[in-house]
């Protein structure tokens, strides 16, 4: 009696604090799953990822098509960032970053780099991933092509995932296909993007993509194989 | 009437460190203690002694007296030469020594710094005044601390103390005329002539001449009275000029060949800065920028003086500033010395609020943005912000803000609030995001009804099912040269993807697309 009393008495001030009582346990468990990843807060998404960006790990965003919703994933994360104040720094292959699609408060905590190929972004990161300063590395790789990046030597990829390790920050590419086997989180997305996109919600449309994980086969060892990708968007 | 906080209404306190004989205890330091020695002046006709120490006072000579006759007086006398090398090391080792008390100090006179003790409480006075002459002796020289209100104060009780032959002595404010009882009036640095017409007035001590009133002095005895006066009764005061600490860390070093490899030289570096590290921190300073200064053997100089982002006693940070910029110099000769020196300022108060964000290291900041200047270019690094103007394309780049403040929660409230179905100016949560092409992708586009139904692009290709538009968008037209003009529509291809079409300078463009 006393029991269901408390309880209904506990979810009656969750419900006016709109969720902002969280029991230990939840306390707790939200604390563990943060001191290994950084939640997105997108359901969708933070399931394909695993609870979320993973620390120390190279996380791949894959928009196979033009308008697939990646830049919006970009968006969501730089918003995230300002509101958890942490600084983002952005490689931007191809230079084609449009600062007036994000808000002027959320370019306060981004860097960006304007880099002419893939290779000239890697190598940047190399040298940011040292840097303390930044828990999140955004590589924009949409416009860039496959032969691009697969130029990139794998120990440079290891080189820049144990300086990612040592000081627990989370990289994402986005790129229409894999990009390396380094990477541990590989995630399919696919937002419907129809042209009234243009005047919704930001946050209303990522909740409304499709995010699939995807894996590399356990005896792949090179990312300079190719990448099954036709397999995977059909089944 | 408001009282002063205690603060403010404490009244100022001064310490004067006098190191007397100053030239001749430079040249000796440690050495010949024990035996007569004295300071000569070679350059007049006849020769003369500066000063000598107690050894060859006690034997007869004095300041001022022939060397000849000083030589006959004490056959054992050990005759020494100024050395302006050993007095510029000895000011700089008093001055460093006499920062780690208090910041604020005025190097006087040569061998005499005033410091105000303003900035510590008075129970630690007298432990900073001993560990600073513990010091101070072992680095050779013999110096006495006199403390009292004024500077003029101090300064007597610096005479009192080398006097009596103690180390310290204390003016007290408390008791000052009864201590000034006990002092002749000759501690006070004053004239024969007053000490003189004093004697004759049966005023034999300070304390009996401050007991004088202000206007019997004034009317007898001038000036010099009336400024005697004014000291002895601590009215007398003055601001210190602070001494220059530009100069004060720095090390050197000749090779005894020329040197063509850098690393002997970052050898050198990082000894040096691991002194002066050392003995910046014992004054309570860090350094704001790293000189470097190399001398080569063609008898050619470099110099460069290196700023750092923020105040710092790092190591690592101060060395990789000297190695990084050695590394990027062309050394056509051999290096045949190394110099350098840090730059001291006060440390910044930069620990952040229990809240606050901002970068973490602003050293490894700048040498990441550095590195990353060098690998994308110095005009592709920053944070971008767009340009206050209706022209798309125009962003600037900014250095990033070093403290990152609470987002604006009420902005992001309103939207919310107010049906999320127009962008608040800052807050562009609506629509999604815009990429540009890096090539200019010109597009045939076929319209019906002044609609694009078809587009032909390398980029884009196929029919239109949904077109938003014309936006038209002109700007400059009141500067020659600059204007422009374009028409804009936003297009959905079937089956892939959102576009913009811009129309401008009679062609059809896919500037980008929506994503």
């Amino acid at each position: 009696m006393v029991d269901s009393g408390k309880k209904a008495a506990l979810e009656a001030i969750r419900s006016q604090l709109g969720g902002k009582v969280v029991s230990g346990t939840e306390f707790l468990q939200e604390r563990e799953l943060h001191d290994t990843c950084l939640p997105t807060h997108f359901p969708g998404l933070d399931e394909a990822l695993g609870g979320g960006l993973p620390r120390g790990q190279l996380t791949e965003m894959i928009g196979s098509s033009v308008s697939s919703g990646s830049g919006l994933i970009m968006a969501e994360l730089l918003a995230l960032a300002r509101r958890e104040r942490r600084y983002v720094m952005l490689l931007d292959v191809g230079r084609g970053f449009t600062p007036w699609s994000f808000p002027d408060q959320d370019l306060e905590v981004l860097l960006w780099v304007g880099c002419d190929n893939a290779k000239m972004a890697i190598e940047a990161l190399d040298v940011a991933t040292r840097d303390e300063n930044f828990s999140l590395f955004l590589v924009d790789l949409r416009d860039s092509e496959a032969a691009d990046w697969k130029s990139v030597r794998s120990s440079q990829w290891y080189r820049i995932l144990g300086q990612m390790r040592q000081r627990e920050t989370a990289t994402v590419l986005f790129a229409p296909s894999p990009v390396t086997a380094a990477s541990k989180v590989r995630v399919e997305v696919a937002i419907p993007m129809p042209l009234a996109s243009l005047n919704e919600n930001r946050s209303e449309l990522v909740k409304r993509g499709r995010f699939r994980r995807t894996h590399f086969s356990s005896g792949q060892k090179s990312d300079r194989r190719a990448y099954p990708l036709e397999a995977l968007q059909a089944g | 009437m408001p009282r002063l906080p205690s603060s403010l209404s404490r009244p100022n306190h001064y310490a004067v460190v006098w190191c007397a004989d100053f030239r001749l205890q430079a040249v000796l330091r440690r050495s010949n203690r024990g035996i007569p020695v004295a300071l000569i002046d070679d350059s007049k006709r006849q020769s003369v002694v500066l000063c000598c120490n107690p050894v060859a006072e006690h034997a007869g000579v004095f300041a001022g007296i022939p060397t000849v006759q000083a030589l006959a007086r004490c056959p054992d006398l050990t005759i020494k030469e100024p050395s302006a090398a050993a007095e510029t090391a000895a000011e700089r080792l008093l001055l460093e020594l006499a920062l780690n008390w208090v910041p604020l100090i005025e190097e006087t006179e040569q061998g005499m710094l005033t410091l105000d003790l303003s900035s510590q409480p008075e129970m630690h006075w007298n432990d900073s005044a001993r560990s600073l002459l513990n010091r101070l002796d072992s680095a050779g020289l013999d110096v006495v601390v006199g403390m009292g209100e004024t500077p003029s104060l101090a300064r007597i009780a610096a005479q009192v103390a080398q006097e009596r032959g103690i180390r310290l002595w204390h003016l007290a404010a408390k008791n000052r005329l009864e201590l000034l009882n006990e002092l002749p009036v000759s501690v006070a640095e004053i004239s024969a002539g007053l000490v003189e017409k004093l004697h004759l007035w049966g005023v034999d001590t300070l304390g009996a001449f401050a007991g004088l009133r202000r206007e019997t002095i004034a009317s007898r005895l001038g000036e010099e009275g009336v400024e005697l006066w004014l000291r002895l009764t601590g009215r007398l005061q003055r601001p210190l000029k602070p001494a220059s600490l530009e100069q004060l860390f720095e090390e050197h070093y000749d090779f005894e060949y020329e040197v063509r490899e850098r690393e002997p030289v970052f050898f050198i570096l990082h000894r040096f800065i691991e002194r002066l590290t050392a003995r910046l921190s014992g004054t309570g300073r860090a350094a704001t920028a790293v000189h470097l200064l190399l001398s080569f053997s063609d008898g050619s100089c470099y110099g460069k003086r290196l700023p750092l982002p923020e105040p710092t006693l790092d190591e690592d940070v101060l060395f990789r500033v000297g190695s990084g910029h050695l590394e990027t110099l062309e050394l056509k000769s051999g290096i045949s010395s190394v110099r350098l020196r840090l730059e001291p300022s006060d440390l910044i108060a930069s620990q952040q609020t229990l809240f606050g964000a901002g970068l973490k290291n602003r050293h490894h900041y700048e040498e990441t943005l550095k590195r990353l200047r060098q690998i994308a270019g110095s005009d592709r690094v920053g944070s971008p912000r767009p340009k206050d103007t209706h022209r798309p394309d125009q962003f600037e780049l900014v250095p990033l803000s070093a403290e990152i403040d609470e987002p604006d929660q009420q902005a992001a409230l309103m939207v919310e609030e107010e049906g999320l179905r127009y962008e608040v100016p800052g807050v562009k949560q609506i629509g999604v995001t815009f990429r540009r092409y890096a090539r200019r992708v010109v597009a045939e586009v076929e319209f019906e009804d002044d609609v694009p139904r078809c587009l032909d692009s390398s980029r884009a290709k196929g029919t239109v099912t949904t077109a938003y538009g014309p936006w038209r968008n002109e700007g400059e037209w009141w500067d020659r040269g600059k204007a422009w003009n374009r028409v804009e529509w936003d297009l959905e291809l079937k089956q892939q993807g959102l576009f913009r079409l811009v129309g401008k300078e009679g062609e059809w463009v896919v500037e980008g697309y929506y994503d």
